[in-house]
Parts: structure tokens; C-alpha cells; sequence
């Protein structure tokens, strides 16, 4: 059982990776494509994996950002990315990981409800970003924010850390305490 | 966390001698960090694994963040910031980029303003000509609103007035024509008597009527006017210049009367009412 740890190499220079983990190969392709297309000053990896544990014979570069790709028109990929949960290192959770919902826009179609995803995002305390890839509008900010995210957590941006980053996306959250 | 210092390109392509004693001063600079970089690593990969289950995820986690938050704000409060090597050339190259992305940035600003505004000409210019034309509508709408107004007026009384002089007009001829009528009926059917029939009977039997008498029509007018004067007392005295079977003609078709108690009255009966 490998795990994932956050800080296990050094960095490579000015290099940022992200990793999607997801059931939907082509949807995590599209965003893949969407990410590459935005211009950053970092030089931009994506790593795209079915779920965890990864084969550990492959030399990859440190991950600087997961983002768990939930759809929800399906519950095999929230069983998926439940499981693959447990191979991932509790101090990847201090703002190195983030949930993606895709697929909420066709309400009649949702086998997964949008608060089962919303509960997962706050047992994990990690933000939660809804995306339908399909439509072009929708895909490019999504892209936008998850490079700007990237940015941070790899810490080519001066002054911010994932932590902060992490605190700042919480704050218009869930102003109520609930079950803790 | 200071200065971003792995985005400056050390390959500058100049080749002055302080150049390359800049460059050599940033690289030296790199590789310490690197260095502690390295070190940070070792220690860290010596830190244990530790994976999370459902249950206990959110209060692990809340404690670790914490306390990772604690120790950042520490590790910002005891930092002081470091300012890289006072070096001309690289000043001025800083200072370069800063200024090359603020005009950027500017002219950005300056394209979308400038576009804003354009439209918001467009929109008022629009705006302005819709008013224009909604003035011109009110103004034409209150004059005809006005003349509508005064022609109602006007034409209401006026209306009213004309009707009821011409209905006044038509009833007046009309009472005209029948009194006319009237009078020639009676002329020709109802005559006075002639003196001259007198021939066949004795001079002596006739009485010497000395009163003229008055026509059918008069006695009619007598009549008709004292009822209308008078109503409460519409009886005329029967008088000699009326003709005796011309009272009776009247009497017994009904359209005179006569006073119940004095038998040398008679009135008009009142078929109006």
C-alpha cells in the first residue's frame, strides 16, 4: 500500500503538477487540454490516473495538487474516489487537494446527490469546484482557477501558501457548525 | 518567502564585468537555497505516513491544520525580509519588467475603458433620439388632446341648444299649422248663420238678436283660453253672442260641459289630462 506524500522530492525548477484522479478518462483529458492552454509563467504537468494507489514503478515528479474528479451521473467514480481517499497522506489535506463535481448540470440525470459530494469535501476539509466539461464556457475559468490553485500549492506564488489558500476558499462556505 | 528569485533568466546576454559578478552573486544565491532545500527534504522524508478514514478525517485534519497554521504564523513573524543584492543591472532589469507589465496591464485597462465608454455613447445618443421622439409624441398628444377637449365641450352644448330650439321651432309650427287647419275646418263645415235664412220664417217668431255672434272658432278660443288661465275655474258664462245649437253641438259630443250646479256655465272638457 503506497501512499501518497505531499513533499517526498525536491521540485523540479519551476515546474508545477497536478494530478486528476478520475473514472472518466476523457473528461479528465478535456481538462487536462483546458489546463495546458492557459498561459502561466510556470511550467505546467498534468498526471492523469484511473484512482490510487499508483504504480510506484514510474518516476514521476512530486504532485503538487490532486483534485479528485467526482461524476455524478455515476456512483461508481464516488466509490472510486472514496477509495482512493485512503492512499493519500493526511498532510496532502492542508490545501493540497480539491474535489471536482462534474456533471450537475443535468439535474434529471444526477445519480449522485450534490450533498453527498458536499459532505465529502467538508469531512476532508477541502474546497469543492463544480465543472461540466462539456461546455466550452464552463471548462476555461475551471481551467483558470485550477492553474491558479496549482500555482500556489507548488509555491511559485510569493506570499501565499496551499494553507492560506485553503483558509481563503473556506470562508464563504458553511458559516454554520455542522456535525463535527 | 522572499523575492521570487528562480523567475529572473540568469542568461543575460550582456557582457560587462558586473554583469557576470550579478549573475554569479544570484546563482551563489540559488544554490544555497537549494542547498536548504535539500536539507528541509531529508528531515522530511524521515516523518512517518499516516492515511485518514471517514470518521476520524475531519477532526485530524482540523487540528493539523491548526497546527500548521500556528507554526506558519510563527515563521512569518520571525522572518524579516530579504532584499536581493543591490545590483544596478539587476535593479534596472527588475524594474523593466515591472514596468513593461504595469503598461501592460494599463493599456488593458485603458482598451476596456475606452470600449465602455464608446458604447456608453452609442447607448446615449439612442437614448437621447427615444426621448426626443417621446417629447415630439407628448406635444402632438397634448395638442389633440386640447382641441379634443374643447370641441367636446363646445360641441356638447352647442349640440343640445340647437336641439331643443329646433324642437322648439318644429312644435310652434306645428301648433301653428293646426290652429289653421283648425280654423278652416271649422269655416267650412261650421258657419256662422246668415241673417238673409232669415226669408221663410216671420220676421215676428225670430227674437231681435241685437249680438253679434261670434264664430265656432272663437267660442273654441274662449273656451280653450279660459282653461288654460284659469285651471281652477274653468267655466265660461254662456254669453248671447254664442250661438245656442253651437253650444249644444259641443255639449253633446262631449267637448264642452257643463257646471253641475249652474246650467248657464260651460267648460272645455280637459283632454290633456
Amino acid at each position: 500500500m503506497s501512499v501518497l506524500r505531499p513533499l517526498d522530492k525536491q521540485p523540479g525548477l519551476n515546474t508545477a503538477t497536478i494530478l486528476l484522479v478520475g473514472t472518466e478518462d476523457a473528461l479528465l483529458q478535456q481538462l487536462a487540454d483546458s489546463m495546458l492552454k492557459e498561459d502561466c509563467a510556470s511550467e505546467l504537468k498534468v498526471h492523469l490516473a484511473r484512482s490510487l494507489p499508483l504504480p510506484s514503478n514510474v518516476n514521476r515528479p512530486r504532485i503538487d495538487l490532486i483534485m479528485f474528479v467526482v461524476n455524478l451521473h455515476s456512483k461508481y467514480s464516488l466509490r472510486n474516489v472514496e477509495e482512493s481517499l485512503r492512499h493519500v497522506d493526511a498532510t496532502f489535506f492542508l490545501g493540497k487537494v480539491g474535489f471536482l463535481a462534474t456533471g450537475a448540470g443535468r439535474e434529471s440525470q444526477c445519480s449522485v446527490h450534490r450533498s453527498t459530494v458536499v459532505r465529502l469535501a467538508r469531512t476532508y476539509r477541502s474546497p469543492l469546484l463544480f465543472c461540466d466539461p462539456e461546455v466550452d464556457g464552463f471548462r476555461v475559468p475551471v481551467a483558470q482557477r485550477l492553474v491558479r490553485m496549482l500555482q500556489i500549492c507548488a509555491g511559485h506564488v510569493p506570499g501565499v501558501s496551499a494553507l492560506n489558500l485553503l483558509s481563503l476558499l473556506r470562508s464563504s462556505e458553511n458559516p454554520t457548525l455542522e456535525d463535527l | 518567502m522572499s523575492v521570487n528569485q528562480q523567475d529572473l533568466d540568469p542568461d543575460s546576454t550582456t557582457d560587462m564585468e558586473d554583469v557576470t559578478n550579478a549573475e554569479e552573486e544570484l546563482i551563489k544565491e540559488c544554490e544555497e537555497m537549494w542547498n536548504d532545500m535539500e536539507e528541509c527534504q531529508k528531515k522530511l522524508s524521515l516523518v512517518g505516513t499516516e492515511t485518514l478514514t471517514d470518521s476520524n478525517a475531519q477532526s485530524s485534519l482540523l487540528i493539523m491544520q491548526a497546527k500548521c497554521l500556528t507554526a506558519e504564523l510563527s515563521q512569518w513573524q520571525k522572518e524579516s525580509p530579504e532584499i536581493i543584492p543591490l545590483n544596478e543591472e539587476i535593479l534596472v532589469t527588475l524594474g523593466k519588467e515591472e514596468f513593461q507589465k504595469l503598461r501592460h496591464d494599463l493599456e488593458l485597462v485603458l482598451s476596456t475603458i475606452q470600449s465602455k465608454n464608446e458604447k456608453l455613447k452609442e447607448d446615449l445618443e439612442r437614448e437621447q433620439q427615444w426621448f426626443d421622439e417621446q417629447q415630439q409624441i407628448l406635444e402632438s398628444l397634448n395638442v389633440l388632446h386640447n382641441e379634443l377637449k374643447h370641441q367636446v365641450l363646445i360641441f356638447s352644448e352647442s349640440r343640445i341648444f340647437g336641439e331643443l330650439k329646433t324642437k322648439m321651432h318644429d312644435i310652434k309650427e306645428y301648433k301653428e299649422k293646426l290652429l289653421v287647419t283648425l280654423g278652416e275646418f271649422l269655416e267650412d263645415h261650421f258657419p256662422l248663420p246668415d241673417r238673409n235664412v232669415k226669408k221663410k220664417k216671420k220676421k215676428k217668431n225670430i227674437q231681435e238678436s241685437t249680438v253679434q255672434l261670434i264664430t265656432l272658432h272663437e267660442m273654441l278660443e274662449i273656451l280653450l283660453n279660459r282653461l288654460f288661465d284659469v285651471p281652477h275655474d274653468p267655466y265660461v258664462k254662456i254669453s248671447d253672442s254664442f250661438w245656442p245649437p253651437y253650444v249644444e253641438l259641443l255639449l253633446r259630443n262631449g267637448i264642452a260641459l257643463r257646471h253641475p250646479e249652474d246650467p248657464t256655465r260651460i267648460r272645455l272638457e280637459a283632454f290633456h289630462q
